[in-house]
């Protein structure tokens, strides 16, 4: 359990003068689920978007420090970013499928265009991932249905089985139920459990029940610092930082 | 008693405004009915499939010219739809740059060029180095007035695409190029089939630009490098003819080609309700 | 870098039991993804490239043809009002006016009715319809304007001679404008054609300027207790005073450029001449006439500069409008 899959040390974030995230470093065992919780504006999600490059898509932005995934370091200027991102999957804050691609073509997108032209492979791919997300049984009769077709929540489940199709070890999910309402977040939150035997993941949340519930370890950000991490069940019922209890009592935040 | 003379104002305001409502409606009205009507009496089938005779003699038809709009309305679309597509991808995609800039005012630039103007620049580097009038300068000439047009549409359509998709193709391990063209393009194909849609409906009806780079003829020709008809040109061509026979001609060939015209135009915007594309500058 | 990719692909494809390593290997180019992403920017952007190069290249072949006539008349071409190719003498005076008085009628008569036609689709009228009246309206724009000419050939000019022209005479034939004969084509009956195929251009600019007004100013308006009328008045036309220039503007760009129509109804006499009855020719319109009969080398250059400067004032015109509106968006946009 203790076999570290992503490793960030001292990543540090700036958009143009603004420095977002300060010198973070964080260890993420593999096969367990890490929530990262703090104020809006902490730069939880900046740091999310960095461990699989994304945050390059935003201009002015540039990340300094390590993030090694497997003794790698995915930061390197040789490392090609479309490959991380094909290790390290991501899940979004709204629910975004492809616009005008039915439920199927949405999941087997990333596989296809990987290069896999074999129909029954396809099917295959897509059967075992929506099953994955706990969607198969609610979709199986009309995958041909455009993907926006579907609930908020089912939207959001499509998302996650389209990140697996192509199967990265590491999930990275922003925020996933923040647009969700409570019984669909409770399905995406049995889902995160159900994840965690085949993938390491690592979730933002601004709700600290949710991290309470499903994670195996938290971190605590503030400003752009990280304030605490640990096992749960350290930060929930006995932080070691003033800061955190107060937060998590709601006294600040 | 100051109350009533406000309401009263208030009143002959709205009234103003039905006023200019039917000052637009009516002409349309009136243009249309004027079409249906002068076409309907003289055209047959003998028009779509027959060349013209001479004067004096009844019948014939403007085969040549129909075809011929169709002719070089292919020949202006496989030059610009790509290219307009490809320009509005860069727009919407790589917006930022100097270039992008740059393209964004020539762009402006070219909307604003009367069609006139773009026939003389089709005539100097077609016409005149081929030494005669050809298709291919009708279709080049087409093409550059569709363009921005083509570009436009791209750009403002691709633009409403959420960023979050963009970045949800990218997570998959998509390189940029297949996020752009499988995910943002692809996903959008009705809306920019749309767009494309009303371009080719304006190329159908340009007059201006044809009169001397196709030229116009009164035979069958599938040569590109051999003066064609058009429908617009030939109407003008009758249109302005003391003959009645086709004076009539002009009126049928309006018919048909406002009909292509409306026709496509009505398809493509109610297919797609295009409510945030603003097709300002040229119709 | 290759080999660094390579081993990437492995490790991730290793955890995947369906996507085996060798299905994605076989990638439709053997470049890397960066490679493949630089190739596909920079041939996008030779596209690009590529079109500001076409209109450079318009601009340069319209002066290039034009030099001759440059040459000849210099700057004083546009000044000249005599227009005689039989005897190689060329002056574009008479077509800059002609441009000008249509442009300018037109404009007269199309802002008060598409500033109206817009507030009525915007206002007054529920969606459904307005969608419905709109879609009218931009049927205008798509019209084919040798429809339009034939139109205005055979019954509008017939109609401006018979009906309107007697009804102006008598009211305001005072006037230089109203006096002299009217043989149906001439001024007065391309403006009204140019005023009713330049309306949808200026209708649809002013709905969007009327649209970005805050429908919280309209209604502060309406609470305070004024008649609709007063509202429009103070909450819509005050603030987007200079977005309907600018519409007005881009009307006149489409205007000056506007060929076919006008070239059928204007009469095409190189004249100049206070009344609206009369004749004359536009820049556009004596382009369309004269270029395939052109047989001296010196009128086709003149004609082709008689284009440049059609080229110049609409373009100066487009870009005044495009400030404008730039302006206005910048100021609502904040």
């Amino acid at each position: 359990m203790n076999n570290i899959v992503l490793s960030v040390k001292d990543l540090n974030v700036w958009y143009n003068d603004f420095q977002a995230v300060k010198g973070i470093s964080i260890d993420y065992p593999e096969k367990s689920i890490s929530a990262i919780i703090g104020p809006s504006g902490c730069g939880k999600s900046t740091f999310l978007r960095c461990l699989n490059r994304i945050h390059e898509e935003v201009p002015g932005a540039r990340a300094e420090g390590e993030i090694l995934l497997k003794g790698r370091n995915i930061l390197g200027s040789k490392i090609d970013p479309v490959q991380v991102r094909r290790s390290i999957g991501m899940v979004f804050q709204k629910p975004n499928p492809f616009p005008s691609m039915s439920i199927l073509e949405n999941v087997t997108l990333g596989v296809r265009l990987l290069g896999v032209r074999d129909k029954s492979k396809l099917m295959q791919v897509a059967e075992q991932c929506l099953r994955k997300a706990a969607l198969w049984d609610e979709v199986k009769d009309k995958l041909s249905q455009l993907g926006t077709s579907l609930s908020g929540g089912q939207q959001q489940r499509l998302c996650i089985a389209r990140a697996l199709a192509i199967d990265p070890p590491v999930l990275l999910m922003d925020e996933p139920t923040s647009a969700l309402d409570p019984i669909a977040s409770l399905k995406i939150e049995n889902l995160m459990s159900d994840l965690k035997k085949d993938y390491t993941v690592i979730v933002v949340t601004h709700n600290m029940q949710q991290a309470a519930r499903v994670a195996d370890y938290t971190s605590f950000f503030v400003l752009g610092e990280l304030i605490e991490h640990g096992a749960c069940s350290d930060i929930f019922t006995n932080p070691k930082e003033q800061k955190t209890e107060d937060y998590i009592t709601g006294k600040f935040g | 008693m100051y109350l009533k003379y406000r309401k009263l104002k208030n009143l002959i305001f709205h009234f103003s405004l039905y006023l200019c409502a039917a000052l637009v409606l009516i002409p349309l009205v009136l243009i249309i009915f004027f079409v249906f009507k002068m076409g309907a009496t003289s055209i047959n089938l003998d028009f779509f499939t027959s060349l013209p005779k001479p004067v004096g003699e009844d019948g014939g038809g403007m085969k040549h010219a129909i075809l011929g709009t169709l002719y070089m309305v292919s020949i202006a679309s496989v030059i610009s739809i790509p290219l307009g597509l490809l320009c509005g991808v860069y727009l919407s995609e790589f917006g930022k740059g100097k270039v992008a800039t740059l393209l964004r005012l020539t762009i402006d630039m070219l909307t604003g060029v009367p069609s006139i103007v773009i026939g003389i620049f089709a005539y100097i580097t077609i016409v005149v180095p081929l030494k005669s009038f050809s298709a291919m300068a009708g279709g080049v000439a087409l093409s550059i007035i569709i363009l921005p047009i083509v570009c436009r549409s791209t750009e403002e359509i691709l633009k409403l695409v959420p960023g979050h998709i963009r970045e949800a193709g990218l997570a998959l391990g998509l390189p940029r190029w297949r996020v752009i063209f499988n995910i943002v393009v692809k996903g959008n194909l009705s809306s920019l089939t749309t767009g494309v849609m009303l371009a080719i409906s304006r190329a159908a009806g340009e007059t201006a630009p044809l009169l001397f780079t196709a030229f116009g003829n009164m035979y069958l020709s599938y040569e590109i490098d051999e003066p064609m008809a058009s429908l617009p040109v030939q109407i003008y061509n009758y249109a302005i003819s003391p003959f009645d026979d086709w004076q009539r001609q002009a009126w049928a060939g309006s018919l048909v080609l406002i009909v292509l015209v409306l026709g496509i135009n009505i398809f493509a915007r109610t297919l797609i309700s295009l409510k945030h594309i603003k097709f300002r500058y040229r119709g | 870098m290759i080999n660094e990719n390579e081993s990437f692909i492995e490790e991730s494809t290793k955890f995947n039991n369906l996507v085996d390593s060798n299905c994605t290997k076989s990638k439709v180019f053997n470049f890397s993804y960066q490679l493949q992403d630089k190739i596909n920017y920079y041939l996008i952007k030779s596209f690009a490239c590529l079109v500001i190069l076409l209109l450079i290249g318009l601009v340069a072949m319209l002066i290039y043809s034009a030099l001759p006539a440059m040459e000849e008349f210099g700057l004083g071409f546009a000044f000249g009002d005599d227009w005689n190719p039989v005897e190689d003498e060329f002056g574009a005076l008479p077509f800059l006016f002609g441009t000008l008085i249509t442009s300018f009628l037109a404009l007269m008569l199309a802002t008060p009715v598409s500033v109206g036609v817009a507030l009525f689709i915007n206002e007054v009228l529920s969606k459904k319809l307005a969608a419905v009246v709109s879609l009218f309206v931009e049927m205008i724009a798509a019209i084919p304007s040798i429809v339009f000419g034939l139109w205005g050939v055979f019954y509008l000019a017939p109609f401006v001679k018979e009906t309107l022209t007697p009804v102006l005479k008598s009211s305001l034939g005072f006037l230089p404008f109203f006096q002299g004969a009217s043989f149906g084509i001439g001024i007065l009956t391309a403006s009204l054609i140019l005023a009713l195929m330049i309306i949808p251009t200026i209708t649809s600019i002013c709905r969007i300027v009327f649209k970005t007004v805050p429908t919280l100013q309209k209604e502060a308006a309406l609470a305070l207790g004024s008649t609709r009328f007063e509202m429009i008045k103070i909450a819509l036309l005050r603030p987007s005073f200079s977005g309907i220039m600018g519409a007005i503007v881009l009307g006149l760009g489409r205007a000056l450029g506007e060929t076919m129509a006008v070239a059928m109804v204007i009469g095409n006499s190189p004249s100049i001449s206070a009344s609206l009855f009369s004749p004359a020719a536009t820049m556009a319109s004596v382009i369309a006439n004269e270029y395939t009969e052109a047989d001296s080398d010196l009128h086709l250059s003149a004609l082709c500069y008689v284009g440049f400067l059609l080229f110049i004032v609409t373009f100066t015109i487009n870009g005044l409008a495009r400030f404008i509106v730039w302006n206005q968006s910048k100021k609502v946009g904040g």
